[in-house]
């Protein structure tokens, strides 16, 4: 990539705490090729049209040699890839069978299930507010909910979840597109064994002695390695994603007083409040791993076979072709199908379990919080420009009801 | 309390069944069941699958509500 193209712009850090202005100028030309040969679609029907194509593939293998090959461990670690950087057949074989355990058919009060765990931790970390005039929201709220649900699911021992932490952000920086600098690649490689080798020490545990959670199920009917990427995926994507969910949603409220005065009389206002969020701020920005099968033509543009293609989900979201005043945060949009969670075969694995930990979370923070504002904005943003949201959000609060 | 879904929307992303598990079900991979009544108790739940719906194919109605839809006769 070289300096000035659009993509080394998106990555730029210096655009992290407001990338819309270059994703409007990205729809402008709703399919833009860049030097390197990487397309970029921005606009909503084509980047839905193309998510739901076949011959869009997410096994970056099918890239020509010199492209980046996201997702896919270095071959002498002799690690496949988990079933997001897959394609069916081999990625619906993996996704029912991870189901089966998780969702329905099979288990379709598996996560309803974890609805009162989680109001428990929920009901722990606003405790700790108590006599404190400030909180990071990150490190004091969004971050360890989703690791505790997470290693619920799983089946991890809560004891080992500090250890989840430093793996899950040195994987999650790996999945984010940077100029130059290959160091998070190997800390990442380094972060996928560490935990490779702690996880399938716990498989075989599970194997022998099954306890609750999704990989004593799971280790009967799955070979180790593709259980542990398994594992590993969703460790990772449980993370970061909800983190940056929850903590998106709490600064968007805090920047719309209006709205946060309507949400504190009615808290049935979170629904439509929560999926509003996932449109005007997703946790995941843009999806930079999907690979053309063939020559595909979209709106006038042939994207050539083999080409990279970033689909850039922030910019579909603010299409004003589909959405009316799009950059306007307003909870009561009607037929809001926004793209916050992808669509077509890979729609996000863990979006229920996202949409019940943000239940769990956001009506309650607001319930029993009263926030005097935002210490800082815009706050602090991680450096990842696809995971994206911030890295801190201090906010001054004034108390807290029981 | 009533909700219908639109099956020729539908595409069976199955959110509402991990959401509202009493109120929708799978039957096979993809036909979706669901009880076009719901109680008081299912409210939230519902609210929550039929909002988090890629597709937007489920509506709820609460006309039969007093409290929510029409106002209710005064005087």
């Amino acid at each position: 990539m070289t300096p000035g193209t659009i993509t080394a712009q998106i990555t730029d850090y210096a655009n992290r705490a407001d990338p819309y202005p270059l994703y409007a100028e990205l729809r402008e030309q709703p399919v833009r090729r860049e030097d390197d040969g990487t397309y970029l679609v921005s606009t909503y029907y084509e980047v839905r049209n193309l998510a739901n194509d076949p011959r869009l593939s997410n096994d970056t293998r099918n890239r020509p040699p010199g492209y980046a090959r996201v997702g896919h461990p270095a071959e002498e670690t002799g690690l496949p890839p988990s079933f997001i950087f897959t394609d069916p057949p081999v990625h619906d074989r993996l996704r029912d069978t991870i189901n089966r355990p998780f969702g329905p058919p099979h288990s379709p009060r598996f996560l309803d299930g974890l609805r009162a765990d989680l109001a428990t931790v929920v009901t722990e970390l606003l405790d700790a507010f108590e006599g404190k005039d400030q909180v990071d929201i990150v490190e004091d709220f969004s971050y360890p909910l989703p690791v505790t649900a997470i290693c619920k699911v799983l089946g991890v021992p809560r004891e080992d979840e500090p250890r989840f932490h430093i793996w899950a952000d040195a994987l999650a920086s790996s999945l984010d597109p940077r100029p130059g600098g290959d160091d998070g690649q190997e800390k990442a490689q380094r972060a996928r064994q560490d935990m490779g080798a702690y996880l399938s020490d716990l498989i075989e545990t599970k194997r022998r002695h099954p306890g609750p959670g999704i990989l004593s199920a799971l280790a009967p009917d799955m070979t180790p390695a593709d259980l542990e990427a398994t594992a590993v995926l969703l460790l990772v994507a449980g993370h970061e994603t909800t983190v940056n969910a929850i903590t998106n949603t709490t600064l968007t409220l805090l920047r719309h007083p209006d709205v946060l005065e309507r949400f504190q009389k009615d808290p049935d206002l979170a629904v439509p409040l929560i999926e509003e969020v996932l449109r005007f701020e997703p946790p995941v920005q843009f999806v930079p791993w999907t690979t053309a099968l063939a020559d595909i033509d979209v709106a006038g543009t042939t994207i050539p076979k083999g080409s990279p293609v970033w689909l850039m989900l922030a910019a579909a979201n603010r299409d004003p072709k589909r959405f009316e005043d799009p950059d306007r945060f307003d909870p009561d949009r009607k037929d809001n199908e926004h793209l916050g969670f992808y669509t077509g075969i890979h729609y996000c694995f863990g979006a229920p379990l996202a949409r019940i930990e943000l239940h769990a979370a956001v009506p309650e923070l607001f319930r029993r919080v009263k926030f005097s504002g935002l210490l800082e904005d815009p706050p602090p943003y991680r450096t990842n420009a696809v995971l994206r949201g911030p890295r801190h959000l201090p906010v001054a609060i004034e108390g807290l009801t029981a | 309390m009533r909700l219908v879904v639109d099956l020729n929307r539908c595409q069976g992303y199955a959110q509402c069944v991990f959401l509202a598990p009493d109120v929708f079900a799978l039957h096979g991979d993809e036909a979706l069941l669901f009880s076009p009544r719901f109680d008081e108790a299912q409210r939230d739940r519902v609210e929550e699958a039929a909002a988090a719906c890629p597709v937007q194919a489920i509506l709820v109605d609460y006309s039969d509500e007093p409290t929510r839809g029409a106002e209710p006769h005064v005087g």
